[in-house]
């Protein structure tokens, strides 16, 4: 599920689907399709800000998040945030 | 027992919604702005379960780091970081007075293991804080609980609160690039809830509470350890203490120790460092201005001819 480093020391990006669950400053909890939660930090050069997130969390809004797996940390990286249903909310990242 | 009278109007095991002020059903304290709020860290109930760093992981959804063994004692957490935002220290007090001269990891030991010094470290939530002076974005700022918190909206992960931090606890993650440390739960104090890891503390050893209210509490338990014979026990952080030196006042996170600050890994005299910009500043023109009178000096004589006899 989650991405991993290559042995050639290229990063593997990857998207995962689901609801946010849980915000806290940056960091974000993601409960996918099997109901499984993963741990996202907002990356430093994300197209998303971290206010950006607590509306997403509050309508519960289904969106696909491009991801890394972080170094040293059991956590995910987020590069970027879709949303994946119309909303009047302004797309995260777009 | 002891049973706060409003306790009795929540006797249900689930509830609709949010108990109002509940921190005074747990903390004994109702939280109010404009007033002062800190931890009272007692040492000599701590036990050393971690629960403190699990409720703040929990509750602030902070990530696991530093995955694996340190080789350090039963400290697998290591320090403070920032994704650990409460940490505890394991000191194996090889050879204390207390314990009549044994080590903890001698196969007879004296009683109740007291070669051990547990500790729950966390950001001191400072008076005159270093960090909130350092930044030049002003993401650190006092909140209206006086504790010290990071705005991650506004902080541009310059770094300059890590280095000004005394107590070494601010740190700039790799992840976000951003600075983040213990905000006091400040959320959940908006909330009228006590401090996940205080709330979680099995032995009360952190203590939240009003500050004057916790530095009360923490003189008379001081007072009490040293009738029982615990002369070495003292409050660390509190005004005109150690911990409060360097102009620092006091710490809204003070802590009750039985052993100098260095076995606990805290500063013995921290200082603000915002205190050393004048006399830095003084002794750099000083030398800048001394460098230029020799310069002149040296120029003028060497303009000279030299006088040469024929």
């Amino acid at each position: 599920m989650a991405g991993h480093r290559k042995a050639t020391g290229k990063v593997d990006v990857r998207w995962m689907e689901g609801l946010i669950t849980i915000v806290q400053e940056g960091r974000f909890q993601l409960s996918d399709g099997r109901g499984v939660s993963h741990q996202f930090v907002l990356g430093h050069a994300a197209l998303a800000e971290t206010e950006q997130l607590r509306p997403l969390q509050s309508r519960q809004a289904r969106v696909r998040v491009k991801y890394t797996e972080a170094s040293g940390l059991i956590s995910l990286i987020a590069h970027r945030i879709e949303l994946l249903e119309p909303t009047t909310l302004e797309p995260a990242g777009s | 027992m002891n049973v706060h009278p409003r306790a009795r109007d929540y006797t249900q095991s689930s509830l609709g919604k949010l108990i109002p002020d509940e921190s005074e059903l747990t903390a004994g304290v109702k939280i109010e702005p404009r007033k002062q709020y800190g931890f009272f860290t007692d040492t000599t109930v701590c036990i050393g379960c971690k629960a403190c760093e699990v409720a703040c992981k929990e509750w602030n959804n902070l990530p696991a780091d530093n995955v694996g063994l340190t080789g350090h004692s039963y400290d697998n957490t290591g320090a403070l970081s920032a994704n650990t935002w409460r940490h505890v220290n394991f000191i194996e007090d090889s050879f204390s007075k207390d314990s009549g001269g044994k080590s903890v990891r001698d196969n007879d030991q004296s009683p109740f293991q007291s070669g051990w010094l547990m500790m729950s470290d966390v950001c001191k939530h400072c008076h005159h804080a270093p960090c909130m002076e350092a930044c030049p974005t002003g993401a650190l700022f006092k909140t209206e609980f006086d504790t010290v918190v990071v705005q991650q909206d506004i902080c541009n992960g310059c770094g300059y609160c890590v280095p000004a931090c005394p107590f070494g606890v601010v740190e700039v993650s790799k992840a976000d690039g951003k600075a983040h440390k213990c905000t006091l739960c400040y959320d959940r104090l908006k909330g009228g809830l006590e401090p996940a890891c205080a709330k979680s503390c099995p032995t009360d050893s952190i203590q939240f509470g009003e500050l004057s209210d916790l530095q009360a509490r923490a003189k008379k338990r001081v007072a009490e350890l040293h009738d029982r014979g615990v002369h070495t026990a003292y409050t660390y952080g509190t005004p005109d203490g150690p911990g409060a030196t360097g102009d620092m006042q006091y710490l809204n996170a003070f802590f009750l120790l039985t052993d100098r600050p260095e076995a606990y890994n805290l500063p013995a005299a921290p200082t603000r460092p915002s205190n050393r910009i004048a006399p830095a500043l003084t002794a750099g023109l000083a030398t800048l201005a001394g460098l230029a009178l020799a310069a002149v000096a040296l120029m003028a004589s060497g303009g000279e001819e030299p006088h040469r006899g024929r």
